[in-house]
């Protein structure tokens, strides 16, 4: 039973990360219904320029404050430059412009810093809390906390700023929004650089867990995929329970389904994704779509 | 109603991408005017309001009070004191009703005012105010009709453009809200432009009106004429005079 | 309508007008088509004995592509859905070939046709869900299954060789054809490609081909006009994982060696850029596609190992930007230009 705890404690660690990935998705979702292919991308990037600074010699916090900033100008700049003329466009057009910019970030990356792996350092202390046979490491209970911070800060910004109001409305009903006086371009802007300062802290929160290189996120954007199905693409709580859930669902499966073992772990968010996409497409907590001819 | 125009539309044309549905409308709107726009349906009345909020192409020249708005952006004419109501009330479903009022004074500032607005918006829909914690998808038509104008109210507007108010509403709420929009035209002396297919109610408020057909003006007069009028009264009024 | 070729082009309009103008009203667009097929035919029988044994491997590597991209063509080109994981059903062909020749010692001919029809059922299984998918969702499970195939060839290493993968002895050429093995390679990947086309060509002109057609343009307005939706969607991945395991098997010949870390998710995302920048939904796509992927990056990897993805994922948004046909549109508007050219003297 200790043993089953542990493996929960640890899979909510793990998902904590996903869940901030998933967010960032659910983030530019919301308002563009766009799935960005490149928000893993985006978030390694993130982490690189925040490794940038700590390799200046700044402390760790201020590296991190500074790469939140630069990551919300870079997001903001990437949806103004780069998705905005494929606005409406066609789905595929959108989707196939988001892999070019998947491509083009992973391989920036490798040209700017190399392929070669790079520590990143940890910033939570080492060592773990001891409670009734469980072990629960200060890294977890950091990453969970920064999640239920990111968590609340942007709950507050949806529902008690004025900006966060305007950003809602554009999410229900952009010609609306227009009528009311709302620059919906800025604020489709702003969900961009939300999202990729989101992202950020994901990539931040992953890189002293893996090592830090230009595909680091690969196969965590896949986990954070199967959280936003999960909890469905239009909701921003439901991919925070998603990516909880998914976290767990590795790990368990990892240690009690022999077969799966470490690595088919990779396989459960699959199999996460096919199940809701085919029983339960909007997710658990989505609205469901009609399309229209 | 020359000497002082407050709206003024000179040869406006406008469409959707292809299709041109308006072809060089002109009107002008006294100040604090009530003015109908009656027609058959696809005469471009619709398209005439998106027109003055900037919603579809134009060509030709809209001016408010001097101003001109034509080819600013639908948020930039927003910003400039136009409230447009649309066809079918565009409001925000998952908000709640508060949220809906309060975007409505989106590009306000002064909480102050905002607040004193809102309590002027439940004095015209006291209903509004026992649902504020709702979300608007769970209003009634005649509610969200009502919530759509206290929206637009909410921004102060120099000029309110509705479309269809009485569309899918019952007879009884429908001069309801005809009533409140006299009011409100004569406490707050708002300009309002409204698009009618219930030619009745809108020529009983109006003090002017044109009708509209294959997007040209073919009849313009202030609204006792109009309902005069032989062929208006056979088209859109239901009887003869 | 003025493309840069009407301004440039001089050659044509100094030579012979007249005679220029006579040759251009002669050849019809089919007619012309035809030729510009004998003239490619020709020129690609002859390579191989022009060039050094290195370039003779590029190009078969560039037709092997080609297939590949036929069959993203048939389904993102033509059928408006797609993939990011077709890398997956090339790797399947591959190790379907592999594994017939290390373990079965099967003569090689005969794993084409088995390798591609493990693909296509393949393709259907997994089609079958996928229909079901709006397009969003479909690249969201196509790309789980592109990351998670790797994982799973290193797991069953008792038939996959684990990581090390398998290495195989290449066709031998038959010794009355007196050509070299890398000729020989060239000239099987040759016909494959050549069939690959024919089919490929019969299938967009069959009813099938209108049916998807239709689907991409408006899948739901189709659907009301009586198109068997799901049956096309399901059949129109499996013909594209069919052409992918194709390539995949032909891939193995040439190569002589696969080993899961030739299919990680870079080849389905490399397969993608390749079709889009050759040019979604024209029948040169591919082929300009197939250039595309195998000589860019051995081009730019000299500037820098990451030259190569920073030109795909520029060019993939340029291309979307300006040209959402590709190389091929471009190439049809020159050519096009040049003709109107030849036609007003």
């Amino acid at each position: 039973m200790a043993g089953f705890l542990q493996q929960l404690v640890e899979g909510l660690g793990a998902g904590a990360v996903y869940a901030s990935l998933a967010l960032a998705l659910v983030l530019i979702y919301q308002f563009t219904g766009i799935v960005n292919f490149a928000q893993g991308e985006m978030a390694m990037f993130s982490t690189y320029i925040a490794w940038q600074f700590t390799v200046a010699g700044l402390p760790f916090w201020l590296a991190l404050v500074l790469t939140l900033a630069v990551s919300f100008a870079g997001g903001m700049l990437i949806e103004r430059i780069v998705i905005r003329p494929v606005e409406g466009a066609p789905e595929l057009t959108v989707v196939i412009v988001t892999v070019g910019l998947f491509i083009f970030v992973n391989a920036a990356a490798g040209w700017i810093w190399t392929f070669l792996i790079k520590d990143f350092p940890n910033p939570f202390p080492g060592g773990a809390v001891e409670a009734g046979g469980l072990s629960v490491g200060y890294s977890t209970l950091g990453v969970l906390a920064v999640v239920a911070v990111v968590m609340g800060l942007l709950y507050l910004l949806f529902q008690h700023t004025k900006v966060g109001l305007g950003m809602r409305a554009v999410a229900a009903n952009p010609d609306s929004a227009r009528l009311v006086g709302i620059r919906v371009g800025w604020m489709l802007a702003l969900g961009w650089g939300l999202a990729a300062t989101v992202g950020a802290v994901s990539g931040i929160l992953v890189a002293p867990l893996l090592f830090l290189e230009p595909n680091m996120m690969g196969g965590v954007l896949i986990y954070a995929f199967a959280a936003a199905t999960l909890g469905g693409f239009d909701s921003p709580a439901g991919a925070v329970a998603g990516g909880l859930t998914v976290g767990v669902a590795e790990t368990l499966a990892g240690a009690y389904v022999g077969f799966i073992g470490s690595d088919l772990k990779v396989g459960v968010p699959l199999a996460i994704i096919l199940f809701v996409l085919l029983l339960r497409p909007q997710g658990l907590f989505g609205r469901a779509v009609v399309e229209r001819v | 109603m020359s000497t002082d125009s407050f709206l003024t539309i000179s040869d406006l044309s406008a469409g959707y991408g292809d299709a041109r549905v308006l072809h060089g409308v002109n009107l002008s709107v006294g100040r604090g005017e009530i003015c109908a726009i009656l027609g058959p349906n696809g005469a471009g009345k619709t398209t005439l309001l998106r027109a003055l909020s900037g919603a579809v192409w134009t060509r030709g020249s809209v001016r408010l009070d001097g101003a001109g708005l034509a080819r600013r952006s639908p948020d930039a004419i927003a910003r400039r004191g136009v409230a447009h109501v649309p066809e079918g009330r565009g409001t925000f479903m998952p908000l709640t009703v508060e949220e809906n009022l309060r975007l409505g004074a989106f590009t306000r500032r002064g909480r102050g005012e905002v607040e004193a607005d809102l309590d002027r918006i439940h004095g015209y829909f006291p209903v509004l105010k026992t649902r504020l914690r709702q979300v608007a998808g769970s209003l009634s038509g005649g509610e969200q009709q009502m919530l759509a104008i206290g929206r637009a109210l909410m921004s102060r507007p120099r000029l309110l453009l509705l479309d269809e108010p009485s569309l899918g509403l019952a007879p009884l709420v429908t001069r309801e809200l005809f009533r409140i929009v006299r009011t409100i035209n004569e406490q707050e002396r708002t300009t309002v432009v409204v698009v009618e297919q219930n030619a009745h109610l809108a020529l009983d408020i109006a003090q002017q009106a044109h009708v509209l057909e294959s997007g040209r003006i073919v009849l313009s007069g202030s609204a006792d004429e109009i309902r005069a009028d032989e062929q208006v009264a056979q088209s859109y009024l239901g009887y003869r005079v | 309508m003025r493309g840069p070729a009407e301004v440039t082009d001089g050659p044509a309009r100094t030579d012979a007008p007249a005679r220029g103008r006579a040759l251009a009203r002669s050849i019809t667009p089919v007619r012309r088509r035809w030729i510009a097929v004998a003239v490619l035919l020709a020129v690609a029988c002859s390579l191989p004995f022009q060039l050094v044994p290195f370039r003779v491997f590029q190009f078969t590597m560039v037709m092997v592509y080609a297939v590949a991209l036929l069959g993203l063509n048939l389904l993102v080109g033509h059928a408006g859905q797609i993939s990011l994981g077709h890398g997956a059903f090339f790797a399947v062909g591959a190790y379907a070939a592999a594994i017939m020749l290390d373990r079965w010692d099967l003569p090689y001919p005969l794993t084409l046709p088995i390798a591609a029809a493990v693909a296509f059922v393949l393709g259907l299984a997994l089609g079958l869900p996928a229909v079901r998918l709006r397009g969003l969702y479909l690249a969201l499970v196509t790309l789980a299954i592109a990351i998670f195939l790797v994982p799973l060839l290193k797991r069953f290493e008792s038939v996959t060789g684990g990581s090390m993968g398998l290495t195989l002895a290449k066709p031998a050429p038959p010794a009355w054809t007196g050509l070299a093995e890398d000729q020989w390679l060239y000239f099987l990947t040759l016909a494959v490609t050549v069939l690959a086309f024919l089919l490929a060509h019969g299938l967009l002109r069959s009813r099938v081909g209108r049916a998807l057609h239709a689907v991409r343009d408006n899948e739901a307005a189709a659907e009301v006009m009586g198109v068997r939706l799901p049956f096309y969607k399901t059949l129109a991945f499996a013909w594209s994982a069919m052409f992918a395991g194709a390539a995949g098997c032909v891939y193995t010949w040439v190569i002589g060696f696969v080993s899961p870390d030739s299919f990680v998710v870079t080849l389905s995302i490399t397969l993608l850029a390749g079709i889009v920048v050759g040019g979604l939904g024209s029948f040169s796509g591919p082929l300009l596609g197939g250039l595309f992927v195998m000589f860019v990056p051995s081009i730019s990897q000299d500037i820098n190992d990451a030259a190569p993805g920073v030109i795909f994922g520029l060019l993939i948004i340029v291309v979307m930007y300006v040209a959402p046909t590709g190389l091929a549109g471009l190439a049809g508007r020159v050519a096009r230009s040049t003709e109107n050219i030849l036609r007003k003297e």
